[in-house]
């Protein structure tokens, strides 16, 4: 030990020298600073075997960079103390800031170019080698720590899937219940979902209104009128669409208001009016200039409509004008103009009427008729309660639910109506509302039930409870047999379900969701309609779905040149070839688009709303390809002029002038180039040469020298950045599964993770697999004492 | 806003596609406020408006001490209310600020504004935080309205991905705390609000009402004791998820108990809303007006509203603002950007203000509703260009039923913690809480009898 001795005296010396010294002197310890390294025999490091110390390889490989490249800045300054990695044992008991270390000398972040003492590449890829096979070395001999994934409270989403598969009733929790909220970028962690009074109060409504739903035992309320012009979507010329949800099974008035006129003697024009894309009328509309119009009076407006039977739950009503040939003759311009064209205006709906045909959906509930006694309920709410708690059920548990039915019943009201309250008081259960799991005992760990396993694995993959199959293969104790489990997984995956992981997984994975609340300027981007933005999503949606479903690599997110366009969101690409509103697969042949970070919905919400910004995006890179978030910026930065933008100074001048302070750079010399790689696209994700009156100039050079022009070629970079990329999509995606945060103790399944998924060809189901079987998707760990969560706590703190 | 007293008629019944999303619970045609305050009955009503993001401050605090003089730009248009109002300066949320922690300002402001502790860095996991004033409010004298309190939000829309800085999106999304553990999520949807205050419930008549209700009460206590009995078998962590759901249960049972006995009817005089209007405005009006029901109604004597979620991205497009309020505070002394600030700053104010005058114009026995009201427009940072949580914008409005003596403008010592005030007003509620937070005691010199 006496050269670590000499190391650590020569580093004080040279500290001080470096810090009051001249140039000179600096240089010279440089030089000898080089000797010293040079001297230490470096190359590759030894994974070290399980019973040498790792002491000695720390001391030649990783402590000299330590000491006499990081602790320059690092001993006082910059947030993080180098002292706390001084000592081989922090590899073991900081796993994770080792981990954001490698990560940042990977990414070539770390040292700095300004650093004096700049380390060899092949001693910086040493250090991470040998740090790298320590980890190994300590995921080997530990046990491992599964976490605790806290009692769950279903979100607003896994309520309205599981109401759905458990009674076939399409809710609308999203509408009807308060926001849930997130945390770690997801809106399913456990520990963040809690009951408010207020939510409280919606379970209890909205568990009866489903349970009258699912059972029918109420009369119908009076008929209504119900106009929803804020939700009618223009999709393409004359039509219109609107989405919307009925309450009840019943008879409904379609009613299609259209407005204006046409010439004289243009011909009349033939409506259709379709539900869930079937026609169900079609009629002739005379399209003349009334007498009172032509006086330049009222607006003309007539309405037709349809009556309709519908099951409760969401339906798509459309109103279209076809073989419409006049149409062609009216400029574009000119086709929403009450005076020069007549189209749809807007769809209202009246209802609900009595049914003329009875309802289909309630055949699977109802088992038996209600009506004929307590038998038949009791058989009834068995069923149910063993598929609401997702679990075997015992008497006494069905037994109190039958009391509200007896209750109801003592009150007056029908078998129907009875079980209706039955099923309202299972909605509203614990049981129902909660994932609960069964602790071990504290300080143990366990593996969990099968029952509790099949669970994890529907409302990971589905957002929603187990279906029959799962839950039967669960209760008999063999899901988690790997043959079964893999079978199982199999088939859920290609279930239309599945389609819940693009739109909870990746709608927060890629911020899409945030289309929701995106806003733009309609003077600046006057195509930004509620159309465009819809498609968007659906693009990004379609687009993971094919990935999860053709168990594409994950770089197919990073270049697969492949999307999903309808011809509205075509056109916005400059796309030809695209007609109609459906959505299909295109190839893509350009170098515009591939890949999700071209995607519009990813390029619009990673802009402001009067423009695009370099930093929104780099940042948005960092996090999701490279996984490397930067630090928050200082306070005190200078900002830029935006109203200079494309006037008087390009943005590109702009960035460089407000990267040139040392403080600002250090990130920004990252996150800058990725951004200015995707200026080609604009606010709305559309391809642009120009920005005002300059040229766009896309390209850029990273800190490590590489350089780049256009989207095209940083593609080809972020492609190199694939162990980065899955490591993050793996860290994102178990979060998403366990709904807890990642936590130190789960570095070595993540690494797992990465290196399944990379063996495989960076296939997406193998990463789903991989968590699927990974340990703290399985096990679960008994409560710590007091005093040890204490300790963590307080730990985590400092 | 008129509440009417006059008999319940159909007009409130909507149009509607059916009872579950349309009908009003009106279930008897019985006059409005059928839980009418007698005159002996003086509460006093509290409420807090909470601004994201700061507000300029140049055009805010006023020139002197005393009485107010003219008012600065932003506070212009409560010039109608100038004798209702106290400008109250150099009020400070220390927990706001990084300390040892880092950056995080905005999940931070909002997080101790009314809790005065400190917010646990965390994107999830061990969620702490502390409880609100409001809610040691509404813990003390909350069980002698249908509401305890109440929640509103003007900002529907919700960002995906991570909120601020290591912070979970539950602290920059919630005011309310009901426990260090659970936060009160605001209602931001009108329709949900309106049912919320007045039922969602079909019409029926009385008696088949009744026996409705008297199920509600039979299914909860039911899920009272097998939830009790179900807890027994869980570790700490779990049985305290459990503990908030049993929590909220017992209110809601207590809510349907009292609706059962005291047939409270509200006639709110409005139509049920649905969707969330385009402009802020309008927005506004439409939850403040509510509210205004509500307190009126006496349903519930607490409340607050967050005028957005801290660090809120909303453009406003209708008042020429196309940029979002969160990036345009971050103007480096850019003169467009501060002037768009200021632009989004009075428009908030001169809603707020509006909704004083409204207040102030709902009479109440001999006095009205603002009289009887301590209402504060504030925000966690003062300068949201560089985030700082001392000297903070603070308006209280009211008289806080005659115990406040507003027209000034109080300077306080720097760093006087702004949980003092809320101390000050939930004690004037009979609230005498040992502190709120991190306070240091009552706000002197708020009135001068």
């Amino acid at each position: 030990m006496a050269a670590q001795e000499v190391l650590v005296s020569l580093t004080g010396t040279m500290l001080s020298n470096i810090r009051r010294g001249p140039a000179s002197s600096a240089i010279r310890v440089l030089v000898l600073v080089v000797a010293i390294v040079a001297a230490a025999p470096t190359g590759r490091a030894q994974v070290a075997s399980s019973t040498a110390p790792a002491s000695s390889g720390f001391d030649r490989q990783v402590q000299p960079m330590m000491f006499y490249v990081c602790s320059n800045c690092h001993k006082e300054i910059a947030g993080v103390s180098i002292d706390a990695y001084s000592k081989p044992e922090s590899i073991a008991n900081n796993p994770e800031g080792w981990e954001k270390i490698i990560g940042k000398l990977r990414s070539g972040e770390m040292p700095p170019p300004d650093e004096l003492m700049q380390p060899s590449p092949a001693e910086v890829s040493s250090l991470i080698t040998f740090i790298e096979g320590e980890f190994d070395r300590h995921d080997r001999t530990t046990t491992s720590d599964p976490g605790r994934v806290p009692t769950h409270r279903l979100n607003r989403i896994e309520y309205q899937n599981t109401v759905r598969d458990l009674l076939g009733v399409d809710f609308r929790a999203t509408e009807e219940f308060p926001p849930d909220d997130s945390g770690y970028g997801f809106d399913n962690i456990g520990d963040v979902l809690t009951v408010s009074p207020a939510l409280m109060e919606k379970y209890l409504s909205a568990g009866e209104r489903i349970a009258a739903r699912a059972i029918g035992g109420d009369p119908l309320p009076p008929p209504g009128v119900f106009t929803r012009r804020d939700r009618v979507r223009n999709i393409g010329d004359s039509t219109i669409e609107l989405a919307e949800v009925v309450d009840y099974d019943a008879d409904y008035v379609i009613k299609i208001n259209i407005t204006g006129h046409r010439g004289a003697e243009d011909l009349p024009v033939t409506l259709a009016i379709s539900v869930d894309g079937k026609t169900v009328k079609t009629s002739t509309l005379p399209v003349q200039i009334s007498a009172v119009n032509q006086k330049g009076g009222a607006t003309q407006r007539a309405v037709d409509e349809a009556r309709v039977s519908l099951t409760g739950g969401r339906h798509v009503f459309r109103a279209a004008f076809v073989n419409d040939e006049t149409l062609k003759k009216i400029p574009l311009n000119a086709r929403t103009n009450v005076n020069q064209n007549i189209f749809p205006e807007f769809i209202e709906l009246a209802g609900p009427y009595k049914s003329t045909t009875p309802a289909a959906a309630r055949k699977t509930v109802l088992a038996c008729n209600p009506a004929t006694g307590r038998v038949c309920v009791n058989r009834i709410m068995t069923g149910l309660t063993r598929r609401a708690y997702r679990r075997p059920v015992t008497a006494p548990e069905v037994a109190r639910l039958m009391k509200v039915y007896d209750r109801a019943r003592a009150a007056g009201y029908t078998g129907a109506q009875s079980l209706q309250f039955a099923v309202s008081a299972l909605l509203v259960s614990p049981q129902f509302l909660f994932r609960i799991e069964k602790d071990p005992a504290p300080g143990t760990t366990a593996r969990l039930s099968d029952v509790e396993l099949a669970s994890r694995l529907s409302y990971f993959l589905w957002s929603s409870m187990p279906d029959d199959e799962l839950l039967t293969l669960a209760e008999s104790n063999r899901l988690h047999l790997p043959q079964v489990l893999d079978a199982q997984l199999g088939r859920m995956l290609a279930s239309p379900k599945a389609s819940a992981l693009a739109d909870n997984f990746a709608g927060q994975w890629l911020e899409t969701r945030s289309l929701d609340a995106v806003k733009r300027d309609a003077q600046k981007f006057p195509g930004w309609t509620p159309e465009l933005r819809d498609a968007m999503r659906t693009e990004t949606r379609m687009f993971f779905e094919a990935v999860l479903q053709e168990n594409r690599p994950l770089s197919d997110f990073i270049n697969g040149n492949y999307t999903f366009l309808n011809e509205r969101l075509a056109r916005h690409y400059g796309i030809a070839g695209v007609e109609g509103p459906d959505f299909r697969k295109v190839a893509l042949s350009t170098d515009q688009r591939s890949g999700v970070f071209t995607q519009g919905s990813v390029l619009t919400v990673s802009a402001y709303p009067t423009r695009t910004s370099v930093v929104l995006r780099g940042k948005y890179l960092l996090d999701n390809v490279f996984n490397a978030p930067p630090p928050p910026p200082p306070a005190d930065v200078p900002v830029l002029d935006e109203t200079k933008v494309g006037v008087a100074q390009s943005l590109r001048l702009q960035m460089e002038s407000h990267r040139t302070q040392p403080l600002c750079a250090s990130c920004h010399r990252r996150m800058d180039p990725l951004g200015f790689a995707l200026e080609n696209y604009d606010a709305i994700g559309r391809w642009r040469t120009e920005d005002g009156k300059f040229p766009i100039d896309s390209s850029g050079q990273f800190p490590n020298g590489k350089s780049f022009s256009g989207p095209a070629q940083l593609k080809s970079i972020l492609l190199e950045s694939m162990p980065d990329f899955t490591r993050g999509v793996a860290e994102r995606m178990l979060t998403y599964a366990l709904g807890r945060g990642v936590e130190a103790y789960d570095r070595p399944t993540i690494r797992a993770l990465v290196q399944a998924t990379t063996d495989d060809g960076y296939r997406i189901q193998s990463l789903i697999r991989g968590i699927v079987h990974s340990v703290p998707f399985q096990q679960r760990r008994g409560e710590t004492t007091d005093v040890r969560v204490a300790q963590l706590q307080e730990a985590r703190v400092r | 806003m008129i509440v009417t007293g006059k008999a319940l008629s159909r007009r409130t019944v909507l149009k509607g596609i059916g009872a579950a999303i349309s009908l009003p619970f009106l279930d008897a045609m019985t006059p409005a406020f059928a839980r009418a305050l007698s005159a002996a009955e003086k509460p006093v009503r509290v409420a807090w408006f909470y601004v994201p993001n700061g507000i300029d401050m140049r055009n805010w605090t006023p020139g002197a001490e005393g009485a107010l003089g003219e008012l600065p730009g932003i506070l212009k248009p409560f010039e109608p209310v100038k004798s209702d109002i106290m400008v109250l300066s150099n009020l400070t949320t220390n927990w706001g600020r990084p300390l040892q922690v880092g950056a995080g300002d905005h999940g931070r402001a909002l997080g101790s504004y009314m809790t005065g502790v400190e917010v646990y860095r965390t994107a999830g996991a061990d969620l702490k935080l502390g409880i609100s004033a409001d809610q040691i409010a509404a813990k003390a004298v909350g069980h002698l309205t249908p509401l305890p309190s109440l929640e509103v939000g003007l900002e529907e829309a919700r960002m995906a991905g991570n909120c601020d800085n290591g912070y979970s999106c539950a602290y920059a999304y919630n005011l309310a705390w009901k426990t260090e553990t659970q936060p009160l999520p605001p209602i931001s949807d009108p329709r949900n609000l309106f049912e919320r205050l007045f039922g969602s419930d079909i019409i029926e008549p009385p008696a088949a009402h009744a026996r409705r209700v008297a199920m509600r009460q039979s299914i909860l206590d039911d899920v009272l004791s097998s939830t009790q009995k179900l807890q027994a078998s869980l570790g700490n962590g779990d049985r305290r998820k459990l503990d908030e759901y049993l929590t909220s249960v017992r209110e809601i049972e207590v809510k349907v108990a009292r609706a059962a006995k005291e047939g409270t009817i509200i006639d709110p005089g409005m139509e049920k809303p649905f969707g969330v209007p385009t402009t802020f405005a309008e927005y506004f009006r439409l939850m403040t007006d509510m509210m205004i029901v509500a307190f009126k109604a006496d349903m519930t004597r607490i409340a607050t509203v967050m005028m957005g979620r801290e660090g809120s991205v909303r453009a406003y497009p209708e008042i020429g603002v196309a940029d979002g309020h969160h990036p345009l505070t971050h103007h480096q002394g850019n003169m467009d950007m501060l002037a768009k600030v200021k632009q989004i700053n009075e428009l908030h104010a001169a809603l707020f203000a509006e909704f004083l005058v409204k207040m102030k114009n709902t009479r109440e026995g001999d006095s009205n509703l603002l009289d009887q009201s301590m209402i504060v427009y504030g925000s966690g940072l003062s300068d949201g260009n560089q985030h700082t949580h001392d000297q903070l914008p603070t308006l209280l409005a009211g008289r806080g039923g005659g115990s406040f003596t507003p027209g000034r403008h109080i300077i306080y010592q720097r760093e006087t913690p702004v949980t003092n005030l809320f101390a000050s007003m939930i004690e004037r509620m009979g609230v005498r809480a040992e502190h709120v937070g991190d306070s240091t005691g009552q706000l002197a010199g708020l009135s001068l009898s």
